[in-house]
């Protein structure tokens, strides 16, 4: 059995709010983002080194770890995701609240890495999840994931409060990493 | 030697090593065990010695500099054969295509042209050349393996270590020539030789001496 709790949104008051709330609120996102790590592969393993003494994400204001996805802000898939996970990955980022972010980590994320060609391999997690950062390497360094970071805030300090931007990054979405890479795979009729 | 025997040998080696907060750990699982040993020094001790202990491990972690790496203020010291990201000699290039081949993911993309050059001395012959138009790497799919940096036969790709080039929008991991040549600045130079390294082949080739050259050339040779 299944409890549907609705969806936290952004309120009305936020939508309108001057630019002086905004900057405070986006300051307060930028900086407390409890992290929500879905470590599928070989990068997860840098993905805890980040996380760990010596790197410290922490220092950055991302808070390890949540306790699940419903007090998450910000979901790290790290590894390849296969059409098997790709469903749980896709529930699990419903059920955070909004705003809610991801950084895809590492190529197999991306657009499926060297596993492209396989027939049980997602290309790419932003083909089921709008993703914000994309951060390359097979691995990543840990370094290099503490840069996504720093992007991601300086996304979410440039962003405004509205929940309509947040819907339209699933409706007009950029593009998936399939579309880019493999023309000749996308299905017939979505031809760039 | 019995299961029980081995137990009590740990016991009783534990108070040389107590210093750990594991082996006390350890130690009063023991106890459990074996209720009859008498009690040791720290579990005697009561309150306030333990609060002191305490202290003591907190002052010393409070004096110890820390060893995390301060990464946007400082950056890592990377060391010169790290993959971060793979630059492109634009001028080596052939576009001979042996990278994009030998590529296990498929992510360079290579067009090019041919060119045909005006012979350069009278009656000579025009020469094609091969013009490089596109040169892409998609680093969304990269695997970093380095095989076309290996298999390049005219040395136009170098690693470099690179990187900080996360994007906000996966067409932006498509690497194009002009941005593939920007990281050839952070190119490390070539690590020196081992001290006890023979020369390079052309060292080697150039040192030797000179032979007397043959008068006429043997025969069944042009």
């Amino acid at each position: 059995m299944t409890t549907d709790l609705p969806m936290p949104r952004v309120g009305l008051a936020a939508e309108h709010a001057p630019k002086v709330v905004r900057v405070v609120l986006n300051w307060g996102r930028r900086y407390s983002l409890w992290v929500f790590n879905f470590g599928l592969a070989c990068c997860a393993i840098e993905f805890i080194s980040a996380s760990m003494a010596r790197h410290d994400f922490i220092r950055l204001g991302v808070i390890p770890f949540a306790p699940g996805p419903r007090q998450a802000d910000l979901m790290v898939v790290s590894g390849t995701v296969t059409d098997k996970m790709a469903p749980a990955v896709r529930r699990l980022y419903d059920q955070m609240p909004e705003p809610k972010y991801v950084i895809s980590f590492g190529a197999c994320s991306n657009s499926g890495g060297p596993y492209w060609d396989s027939y049980c391999v997602t290309k790419g997690v932003d083909q089921i999840i709008p993703v914000d950062v994309y951060v390359p390497g097979c691995p990543p360094r840990p370094e290099a994931l503490l840069q996504g970071i720093l992007k991601l805030q300086e996304k979410i300090a440039a962003e405004t409060l509205s929940s309509k931007g947040i819907r339209t990054k699933y409706a007009g979405r950029a593009a998936s990493a399939a579309e880019v890479t493999r023309p000749s795979l996308a299905p017939p009729g979505r031809q760039p | 030697m019995s299961d029980d025997d081995s137990v009590r040998t740990r016991a009783e080696r534990g108070p040389e090593r107590r210093g750990a907060a594991t082996d006390n750990m350890s130690d009063r699982t023991m106890d459990a065990e074996q209720p009859e040993r008498e009690p040791e020094r720290g579990e005697r001790g009561g309150l306030v010695p333990g609060i002191f202990k305490g202290l003591a491990t907190t002052a010393r972690a409070m004096v110890t500099p820390s060893h995390t790496a301060e990464y946007p203020d400082v950056l890592p010291d990377l060391p010169p054969r790290s993959r971060g990201t793979i630059a492109l000699l634009e001028e080596n290039c052939t576009s001979c295509m042996l990278c994009a081949r030998e590529c296990p993911d498929w992510c360079i993309y290579i067009d090019s042209h041919k060119e045909t050059l005006p012979a350069t001395t009278e009656g000579g012959r025009e020469r094609q050349r091969n013009v490089l138009d596109r040169f892409g790497i998609d680093f969304s799919l990269c695997m970093y393996c380095g095989i076309c940096i290996e298999v390049c036969p005219f040395d136009a790709l170098f690693w470099s270590p690179e990187f900080e080039y996360a994007e906000t929008d996966i067409r932006d991991m498509l690497h194009e020539k002009d941005r593939l040549g920007e990281w050839m600045a952070t190119v490390p130079p070539p690590p020196a030789l081992d001290p006890g390294a023979a020369d390079a082949a052309e060292v080697t080739a150039l040192s030797k001496p000179v032979r007397p050259g043959r008068a006429t050339p043997p025969a069944g040779r042009p």
